[in-house]
């Protein structure tokens, strides 16, 4: 009898967690089938490039402060810390290349990612959500205004190249920072700091890092405006698309981070 | 197909999950004509609305709108058939990060690209002549306007491309009888300007006796009836019977 209950209880945990991949799996596939349907319309962008600009603006300029900030003082701890975990090892000629290596390679495109996940990937959830919910994407569809053309590819192109744009400023700012409290708390010459920061230096790793910073903008924009269009109804909906947008960007960046990092290194 | 049926729905048929919504809808619209659909609160109003402009698709039967099918796969016919509609949603789902003008101009700069942007400014003085409204209404943002004022933008927005069938899903709901009156005088004023055939969704019966030319009564998934308002007023049916005269149970005899 209690085996028996123990055997069924088991198997219903199996089935359950098999639906849940399952739905995943399927969740995956929209998401690919969109991702493809947006390229398809790629043409389009040459007809109204003017909304493209638009959502530069949006997504890429609007994000500048708050990548700024960010940014110095990532570059500025990642300086103090290096001179801590130095201290008594390693000379300080090597604070800049810690904090060099550090920001190109893994800060600078992913927590950059991660910053903008939650505040451009949010943003297009919760309007496409909204549109959604006040019927303004069938208002588009009946005007023979294709949502795909007019909403969703001008975010993935303003995505894929405004994120590029944004990691090249949070790396300068980065080093910027670090070499602010290299100098000026840590009494370290700036001809070290600069000797640090070209010691290792391979303009490789810029390359890569500039790759990840394409796919993150595809993954934050993809994920964004999938979750705006499952968005249920009301401000519940809305305000779980928005949620839902930044949980599985954040996962998929950190993932793809590792798949990109694990192929080129 | 009769020459005179615009459209023809046919055993049409839809589920959302478990829930059976059209069971076997079957209509006409003829050419011209206003078609008034009423039925209860989520009965599937709005869901025949939206398989009429193939925003949804059956699940069996078909739409046929001017002899083509449009419920099958073919987008072609499909985009072809839509250009020639116009929608008023319940809302008006006027585009809320643009002003009045862009919300107009918007399809018409899209798919009439010969105009210039003199020409598209002229179409909306235009546009918001027709439904009786000031120029300067044009730079103002949607959420600066009343429900009322927005229904009547919505209609604006839809009739821009001089569509020959108008859809109006719940256009007089959330209205004062006032503006609702003057919702149901447009109606019938732009299918006098424009001659268009109307389908409107509703279940203001002050509304539907005002515009409409029949009556069609959806219950439990079917057309149940289909008259003109006097025989719509005439009927026997007790369904019709309980809706029009609004009572609780069947029969009227335990109203309230």
């Amino acid at each position: 009898m209690v085996l028996d209950a123990i055997g069924g209880n088991f198997l219903r945990l199996v089935v359950l967690l098999w639906q849940s991949v399952e739905g995943k799996i399927a969740q995956v596939g929209e998401v690919i089938i969109l991702f493809l349907k947006i390229l398809r319309r790629a043409p389009w962008f040459f007809v109204n490039p003017s909304l493209t600009l638009e959502q530069l603006i949006r997504i890429g300029v609007s994000s500048l402060p708050l990548v700024m900030v960010i940014s110095f003082f990532i570059g500025a701890v990642s300086a103090v810390q290096a001179a801590y975990q130095f201290r008594g090892f390693v000379p300080s000629n090597y604070l800049g290349t810690a904090v060099c290596k550090l920001v190109i390679i893994e800060s600078g495109p992913v927590l950059t990612a991660l910053v903008l996940a939650g505040r451009v990937g949010s943003a297009i959830a919760a309007q496409i959500g909204t549109m959604k919910e006040k019927e303004e994407l069938d208002a588009m569809t009946v005007l023979d205004l294709d949502p795909l053309r007019y909403l969703a590819l001008p975010r993935l192109i303003s995505g894929i190249v405004s994120f590029p744009l944004l990691v090249i400023i949070s790396d300068c700012l980065s080093i910027f920072g670090g070499w602010i409290i290299t100098t000026l708390v840590l009494k370290v010459t700036t001809a070290t700091y600069v000797f640090g920061l070209r010691f290792l230096f391979q303009p490789y790793d810029i390359v890569i890092s500039l790759v990840k910073a394409c796919v993150f903008g595809v993954i934050v924009v993809l994920m964004g405006y999938y979750h705006g269009l499952s968005a249920g109804s009301g401000a519940k909906g809305v305000g779980q698309a928005s949620m839902k947008s930044v949980v599985s960007s954040c996962m998929l960046i950190l993932i793809v981070d590792f798949l990109i990092v694990y192929i080129a290194y | 197909m009769n020459g005179d049926h615009l459209i023809e729905l046919k055993h049409l048929q839809k589920s959302f999950g478990p829930q059976k919504v059209l069971r076997d809808v079957n209509l006409e619209i003829r050419r011209g004509e206003t078609m008034v659909i009423i039925g209860t609160s989520g009965g599937g109003k709005s869901v025949i609305l939206k398989h009429c402009i193939g925003l949804l698709q059956p699940d069996g039967g078909e739409v046929v709108v001017d002899g083509k099918v449009i419920s099958s796969n073919s987008h072609i016919d499909v985009k072809t058939i839509r250009k020639r509609m116009g929608m008023l949603f319940q809302g008006a789902a006027l585009f809320d990060s643009m002003n009045v003008g862009e919300n107009i101009k918007f399809a018409v700069r899209e798919h009439e690209k010969q105009h210039s942007e003199a020409d598209l400014d002229r179409i909306v003085a235009e546009t918001l002549h027709m439904i009786n409204l000031n120029p300067d209404f044009r730079f103002k943002m949607p959420s600066e306007l009343s429900g009322g004022m927005k229904k009547r933008l919505g209609l604006a927005r839809a009739i821009a491309l001089k569509p020959e069938i108008l859809l109006y899903d719940e256009p007089t709901t959330g209205l004062d009888p006032i503006t609702s009156d003057v919702i149901n005088d447009l109606i019938i004023d732009m299918q006098a300007k424009l001659g268009a055939t109307n389908i409107v969704v509703t279940h203001d019966m002050v509304s539907a006796y005002k515009i409409a030319d029949r009556i069609a009564m959806l219950l439990d998934g079917r057309i149940i009836f289909v008259g003109t308002p006097e025989e719509t007023r005439a009927t026997s049916n007790p369904y019709v019977q309980q809706f029009i005269l609004g009572q609780r149970k069947l029969g009227g005899a335990e109203a309230e």
